[in-house]
């Protein structure tokens, strides 16, 4: 199954995952910086199974974002 | 009289702190979180740093800066204000903002503000706008001294007070990069890679070489120089009294995604110059001596910014920095023996002798350079420390296992 991992900590706050892919992300009014629906957090590292079509909905994030946090395993 | 001015030097580290006050700052300014210029860029400090960075510059008399100049988004200001209330109860001296959302809050919570160069005060009338918020404002790097010089002027003579109720301060960058932009105005990144440089993600589109095609031919263009996009790095040590001649209060040093030893050797550099201004011991000798200093550390080469009206820009000859000194990484701390004074090293890469210049960074040193005479290695006098090694030297100040050593080599450039 694959997976999304967000390394959170170093998140910009920048949006533009959300804005990409609102049905996924939300950005935190606690701290400001993305957070990825549903994953389960270890550490500041986020991490969701996904079936292939919501990693495909996903997969240009990879490039998207500008410190390149959001993976997919 | 003559005023004095404020020295105001980059922080991105700790280390820079140190580095900033055993060079003489005044003041230096630092980031948090992601709401700064350089989230990409430097290793920050956190929400819980801004305690240990105000004890730490009070305790050494001089002023902290807090810079939130990122374009501030609404899921951005709850963040915002836990840092403003951190600010507020650690008395950091003030903020420096260019968001109306950050000004106004600062206006609430009672904290200093200062104008950032993102909000491009570039005439008198700006100037007064803001006076009615802010106590000091930095202008845009774009204008020359007689503008300058015609707002000081007019600080002056409107009697243009800030907050605070004293005559609004205006402050200058003297040294470091320049954009290719109206400072805070460049979109380039963003539109390239999705990376706002107005949310400190800047990937340094402009700093490449680029080619001139023209479209319909498939012709390439001569151009001289392929870095049509990256200018050179201001400097402006040799018209500093021609600076503090226009009436500036504060000079700022760019920098907060450069090291300790940087940031040691511009502060110190610039230090000098006001001090020798101040004295009437200002000569072109020392300009000479304090330029090749400056050339040691990180620059694409220099010139006076648009200080002195020219009319375009000078730009960089080659990629990365002309500096003529390069840091290499040898190792890093392990102890200290305070009785004694001696601070030991793990060599973890290459290799040093006598007679080699290394350079200490970390928290406690800031940066110091020194010359190698004798070694001690693994306790016993040795000739060279290599990989491995444990080298032991006389250090003035704590070594912590955060320290970096390294060596430092002649850079030469083609
Ligand atoms: S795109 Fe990246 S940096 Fe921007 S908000 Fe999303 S995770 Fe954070």
């Amino acid at each position: 199954m694959p997976k999304i991992v967000h390394y959170r900590n170093k998140c910009i706050g920048c949006g533009i995952c959300y804005q990409q892919q609102p049905l996924y992300w939300r950005m935190s009014k606690k701290d400001g910086k993305a957070t990825l629906l549903n994953a389960v957090t270890k550490k500041d590292v986020q991490l969701l199974d996904v079936n292939e079509e919501t990693a495909e909905a996903n997969r240009s994030l990879i490039a998207a974002c500008p410190v390149r946090v959001i993976k997919l395993m | 009289m003559k005023k004095k001015v404020e020295l105001l030097a980059p922080a991105g580290a700790f280390d820079c702190i140190q580095a900033a006050i055993n060079a003489g700052a005044d003041a230096i300014y630092f980031g948090v979180e992601q709401l700064n210029m350089r989230t990409r860029s430097s290793e920050g400090f956190t929400i819980e740093d801004i305690k240990e960075v105000a004890v730490l510059c009070h305790a050494n008399n001089i002023k902290a800066y807090l810079t939130l100049n990122t374009v501030m988004y609404d899921h951005d200001l709850q963040l915002l204000r836990i840092i403003l209330n951190k600010v507020k109860q650690h008395s950091i001296d003030a903020v420096i903002a260019a968001d109306f959302a950050v000004m106004q809050l600062c206006k609430e919570l009672n904290i200093p503000l200062h104008v950032s160069t993102q909000a491009n005060v570039s005439n008198s009338e700006a100037v007064q706008f803001f006076a009615g918020m802010s106590d000091v404002v930095v202008l845009a790097r774009e204008l020359t001294l007689q503008q300058m010089k015609a707002i000081t002027r007019d600080i002056e003579r409107k009697n243009i007070r800030g907050v605070s109720g004293e005559l609004l301060k205006i402050e200058v960058f003297v040294h470091g990069a320049l954009c290719m932009a109206v400072s805070g105005k460049c979109y380039l990144s963003l539109h390239a890679q999705n990376a706002s440089a107005n949310r400190g993600a800047c990937v340094q589109t402009c700093r490449r070489a680029y080619k001139v095609t023209d479209a319909e031919t498939g012709e390439e263009l001569l151009i001289d120089n392929e870095y049509i996009l990256s200018p050179k790095d201001l400097c402006t040590i040799g018209v500093i009294d021609q600076l503090i001649d226009a009436g500036v209060d504060v000079l700022k040093i760019e920098g907060r995604s450069k090291g300790a030893e940087y940031v040691q050797t511009v502060t110190q550099c610039y230090r000098e110059a006001i001090d020798a201004v101040d004295a009437g011991t200002y000569t072109q000798e020392k300009i000479a001596a304090w330029e090749q200093r400056l050339a040691t550390v990180y620059n694409r080469g220099f010139w006076e910014g648009y200080y002195l009206g020219h009319p375009t820009g000078e730009w960089t000859k080659k990629p990365g920095s002309a500096a003529t000194e390069k840091k290499i990484y040898v190792g890093k701390g392990r102890k200290y023996y305070p009785k004694i004074k001696v601070g030991e090293f793990n060599i973890e890469s290459g290799s040093l002798k006598a007679g080699d210049t290394i350079l200490i960074t970390g928290r406690r040193h800031g940066a110091v350079k020194e010359q190698l005479h004798t070694l001690t290695v693994n306790g016993e006098a040795a000739v060279v420390a290599n990989r491995g090694d444990k080298l032991t030297l006389p250090v003035a100040t704590v070594v912590l296992p955060t320290d970096k050593l390294y060596k430092i080599v002649e850079e030469v450039h083609a």
